[in-house]
């Protein structure tokens, strides 16, 4: 009996060597704290599958994802990369937090093999970043950028001078309250409050009230979405009120700071990568396609998973062969246009092959989100000044 | 005699292991230095008694020193870790101080203090840590060519240090030093009684098992490549250790060994199948260990092993 | 003028948030008074009070403090099985053995929560989630003042449980000397088990009330049990009074540390208060200098 059931693993195995597919690798998290995501990105990759193999797949041959979960967890993550390379993928992508994605890049860089990130933004990643690390959505300073793209444009119709700063202690928001920083000094802007928070906190009012006493005319937030609500309630109640209230991070972005935050959330203007009205063809029809993928509300990681697999197929399509050097080449040579935006590695500002996008601002007004700009200016009415709380 | 036996084998196996399974070594080099670190931590918590919940400072310390150190200053990376070893030593030294006049659970408490302060303080002294942003090793010196970060030379460089913390504790539980740590943990005043010091073993031994985990840090920090303050002063790391020692068996020789074995194994196979297991089985273990196995895996064993054979010697 | 009434609010603020650490300290404080246990899971039960919240208004359409005398009595049954089940085991064991089972016993309720839920926050929204009161220049939250009133008249209620009811005094009976109110015929199998039923209770009631204002997440626990064993060490174990005080204390130090010094280091400033008092004054700034043997 065993020996029958030894032939048949054998067989089986040579027919699955025997079918010719490309094979992907991708790293991300279906368990853990970051499972949402992974369930995001897992929508995305199906709508990319799809619309690559329904298009002939890689030179004929299918695309077949080999996908790990890294459990939320550094050590997975590294070890799922050993089991990657060691099944001859030519290039793996991932992951969704920037704590697993460094470590990534730093084990595929010694490697010699090609990586593409597609969601995690913290900056270090593509700075410095190396020759065998991609990324394809934007870094954690390119929120603050378009922000103060915003404040600049704002600034227009009526004088914005100082800015108060609450962020998160974690990666990401130290990244954005950095470029934050920078770019204040850079364009001119007054950073008179910059406080932190440890994550669990709660209770923001002893910082609001310390912003109330300074007047700013900006309230430049950077939390995730738990915090974001909280925050903004928190602020209406201690009466804290400014020309413009940014909140630079994804929490702002998502359907549940509006259930939560109500009324309070109104006015507030957000960054986010992608959203279904981008300027790039065919985006209301991917945000269905996701939507129906997910099954529910899709996040813009979705998109970068989607956009993310159709760059790592245009490339080994374009590569001469698998071999990791040839395949580097390839998508160090990329141009291609996608509904997430234009995808090109390029070197600037200490980046490396970094895509250059831009992010896009929303508003919530009256209670919906309606976004207002782009890399081509303001595309809607933006609201502003935001009321007095009185 | 047997034991050694036994263990000599273990260990051609694990020299071994690498030719084998030459794309399975992330995850024994996580293994064998959560051994290392439960078996560093028993020397304070199983061997002297007092349980720490705190040591994920030492990984931090141990970790971001080599780190700091080898980026700023181009310090080779063993230099790196000795001073991570001897900074642990210190941090142990003045951290015991203040708090080995508490007893029992007082103790515990005020090392999950210290640990989250310390976290803190990497966190918000970024002129040093460089804070949430985190740190990168990029290149470091390669002792006699070997490249450290070949996934081979780490998995050495930690089968190794396993080795060298086992050998250390086994030899120091032998001598009048384990006994002294034994009488303390047994009975604080009595030991004083008898002429021991407690609070100058408590010392030591706290001493000894910070440096050791500093020591494994240094190797992780060169596994990760990468350390930020949120994952590595992280307080279920802490509990982590504490409780691969517990259940694998406290003041017992090869019982740390046995729970990282066992947990790392479960997790491992849970992975792809069930993977919010890992934490869970963590729990269930410790609570069905503490109601039905409260010496822990080995420390039953041995139990049994060392009754059985009291009865056989007696029956004759 | 203008920075007197900002150390007024800043000072309000902190007194109204210490008056719910002074809720989540008591059980816990309690608790350890009685039983000797150091309980580990004790932010869980909040963890878990927050969840029941959220499905009781989301599905029910409950207010939070309504949901909560609904579901006290199926919380405190559920803390008596497991007291049953796996404390009252471990009653003579050394006193590293409940520390560790109930530390084994939040890792289990964590993930259990985690696989239920999922990692993504839950909040709730109530009608004056964002309602103040004015108090002449001072801006109270009606939420936070809500939530710390109900807490102290919870924590007053359960000490003239304590002082002035049969049952309390078995239960301080037995946080004396067991051996003696075992003597006396009191239960004290049974007398522990109301009191982690209490404790467990209280901190599922701490939940329910900090629902409003805050969210849910599965591993929310760790960080309240810890302020918990703060306010325990800063009012005495055992103190439930005192708990009031450590409570306060907290909220105080915290919030003033935040306004004026740096706000990242927060969390901070309340841990090195209890250190200083585990190490300087053990039985707490509240309690009487007895040395229990």
């Amino acid at each position: 009996m065993k020996r029958i059931l030894l032939l048949a693993i054998a067989v089986f195995c040579t027919l699955a060597f025997a079918q010719d597919t490309i094979k992907i690798g991708v790293i991300t998290s279906f368990t853990g704290r970051f499972a949402e995501f992974g369930a995001q990105h897992k929508a995305g990759f199906q709508v990319a599958l799809e619309e690559i193999n329904a298009a002939g797949g890689i030179n004929g041959k299918p695309v077949e994802l080999v996908i790990e979960d890294d459990t939320s967890n550094q050590q997975a993550a590294l070890a799922a990369a050993e089991k990657l390379l060691n099944e001859g993928v030519p290039i793996v992508m991932g992951a969704y937090s920037s704590s697993i994605t460094n470590p990534l890049s730093q084990y595929f860089t010694r490697q010699e093999a090609p990586f593409l990130v597609f969601t995690s933004s913290a900056d270090s990643i593509t700075n410095p970043g190396s020759d065998w690390v991609f990324r394809i959505n934007q870094p954690a300073s390119a929120y603050a950028e378009v922000l103060f793209d915003v404040f600049d444009d704002l600034g227009n119709k009526s004088p914005l001078q100082t800015i108060a700063v609450v962020h998160g202690n974690g990666t990401f928001e130290n990244a954005v309250a950095d470029a934050a920083q920078q770019l204040a000094t850079e364009r001119g802007y007054d950073i008179v409050e910059m406080q932190s928070y440890d994550k669990g906190l709660t209770d923001f009012r002893p910082i609001l009230n310390r912003f109330k006493a300074k007047s700013p005319d900006i309230i430049f937030m950077v939390s995730y979405s738990a915090d974001a609500v909280a925050i903004m309630r928190q602020v209406k109640e201690t009466g804290l009120s400014a020309k413009v209230f940014v909140g630079a991070a994804a929490g702002f972005a998502l359907p549940e700071f509006l259930e939560g935050a109500q009324d309070a959330a109104d006015y507030v203007i957000t960054a986010t990568a992608w959203t279904k009205d981008v300027n790039y063809a065919g985006a209301e029809t991917l945000y269905q396609e996701l939507k129906a993928a997910r099954g529910k509300e899709p996040s813009y990681h979705a998109a970068q998973a989607y956009a993310g697999l159709l760059t790592v197929a245009d490339a080994l399509n374009r590569a001469s062969s698998l071999s990791p050097e040839d395949v580097r080449q390839a998508l160090a040579a990329t141009n291609l246009s996608t509904t997430y935006g234009p995808i090109r590695f390029e070197d600037f500002a200490g980046f490396r092959n970094q895509n250059p996008v831009k992010m896009v601002a929303e508003q919530v007004q009256n209670g919906k989100f309606t976004t207002i700009f782009t890399q081509d200016g303001e595309v809607s009415d933006i609201l502003f000044p935001a009321p007095s709380w009185d | 005699m047997r034991t050694s036996l036994i263990a000599l084998v273990l260990l051609a196996l694990a020299a071994l292991y690498p030719l084998a399974f030459p794309h399975l070594l992330s995850i024994a080099i996580f293994f064998l230095i959560l051994a290392g670190w439960a078996t560093a931590w028993d020397i304070l918590g199983g061997w002297t008694g007092q349980t720490s919940l705190g040591h994920a400072a030492f990984v931090g310390l141990g970790s971001y020193t080599l780190a700091i150190l080898a980026n700023r200053y181009g310090l080779a990376p063993w230099w790196g870790a000795l001073s991570g070893m001897a900074l642990a030593a210190l941090l142990a030294w003045i951290w015991g101080k203040l708090t080995f006049k508490l007893r029992g659970p007082y103790f515990t408490l005020s090392t999950i203090a210290i640990a989250e302060i310390l976290r803190l303080v990497a966190i918000e002294e970024k002129w040093l840590t460089q804070g949430a942003e985190g740190v990168f090793i990029f290149s470091l010196e390669q002792p006699f060519g070997f490249d450290l970060f070949d996934r081979q030379v780490e998995y050495y460089a930690a089968l190794l240090y396993l080795v060298l913390v086992l050998l250390l504790v086994g030899w120091l539980v032998q001598g009048k030093f384990g006994y002294q740590m034994r009488a303390v943990r047994e009975d604080e005043e009595a030991a004083q009684a008898a002429g021991i010091n407690p609070e100058r073993v408590k010392l030591i031994a706290f001493m000894l098992s910070g440096a050791l985990t500093a020591l494994g840090a240094a190797i992780y920090a060169v596994f990760l490549s990468y350390l930020e303050p949120h994952d590595i002063f992280f307080l279920p790391l802490s509990v982590q250790i504490a409780l691969t020692a517990i259940i694998g068996g406290r003041g017992t020789l090869f019982g740390p060994l046995t729970g990282a074995l066992l947990l790392v194994g479960a997790g491992e196979v849970f992975r792809n199948t069930f993977a919010e297991a890992n934490l869970l089985i963590y729990g269930i273990l410790i609570v069905l260990v503490v109601l039905f196995l409260p010496r822990g895996l080995i420390g039953a064993w041995r139990y049994r092993a060392i009754r059985r054979r009291y009865a056989r010697s007696a029956q004759r | 003028m203008e920075v007197f009434v900002a150390f007024l609010q800043n000072l309000s603020g902190g007194i109204l948030i210490g008056g719910v650490y002074a809720l989540v300290g008591a059980g816990l404080t309690l608790v350890f008074g009685v039983m000797r246990v150091i309980n580990f899971a004790h932010g869980e039960f909040l963890a878990i009070g927050m969840y029941l919240a959220f499905i009781m208004h989301s599905s029910l359409g409950l207010d939070p403090f309504l949901a909560m005398l609904l579901a006290l009595p199926f919380g405190f049954l559920f803390a008596l099985g497991l007291e049953r089940l796996i404390l009252s085991h471990l009653i003579d064991a050394p006193e590293d053995s409940t520390l560790l089972a109930t530390l084994g016993l939040a890792l289990i309720l964590s993930n259990t929560l985690l696989l239920l839920f999922g990692a993504e926050p839950k909040t709730l929204y109530v009608p004056y989630a964002t309602a103040t009161l004015r108090l002449g220049a001072l801006t109270l939250s009606l939420p936070l003042l809500l939530a710390g009133g109900i807490a102290i008249l919870i924590i007053i209620g359960l000490s003239l449980f304590l002082n002035f009811t049969e049952q309390g005094r078995a239960i301080r009976a037995t946080s004396q000397n067991r051996l003696g109110a075992e003597l006396v015929g009191i239960n004290t199998r049974a007398i522990h088990g109301l009191v982690f039923g209490i404790g467990t209770v209280a901190a599922m009631a701490s939940g329910f009330i900090l629902m409003p204002m805050l969210f849910a997440i599965p591993d929310i626990g760790p960080g309240f049990t810890l302020k918990a064993f703060v306010v325990t060490v800063l009012g005495g174990m055992g103190n439930i009074a005192g708990a009031i005080g450590g409570g306060l204390l907290l909220g105080i130090v915290e919030v003033l540390g935040a306004s004026y010094l740096s706000s990242g280091y927060r969390d901070a400033y309340g841990l090195l208060a209890f250190l200083l008092v585990l190490l300087l004054r053990p039985e707490g700034l509240f309690g009487r200098t007895v040395q229990r043997v």
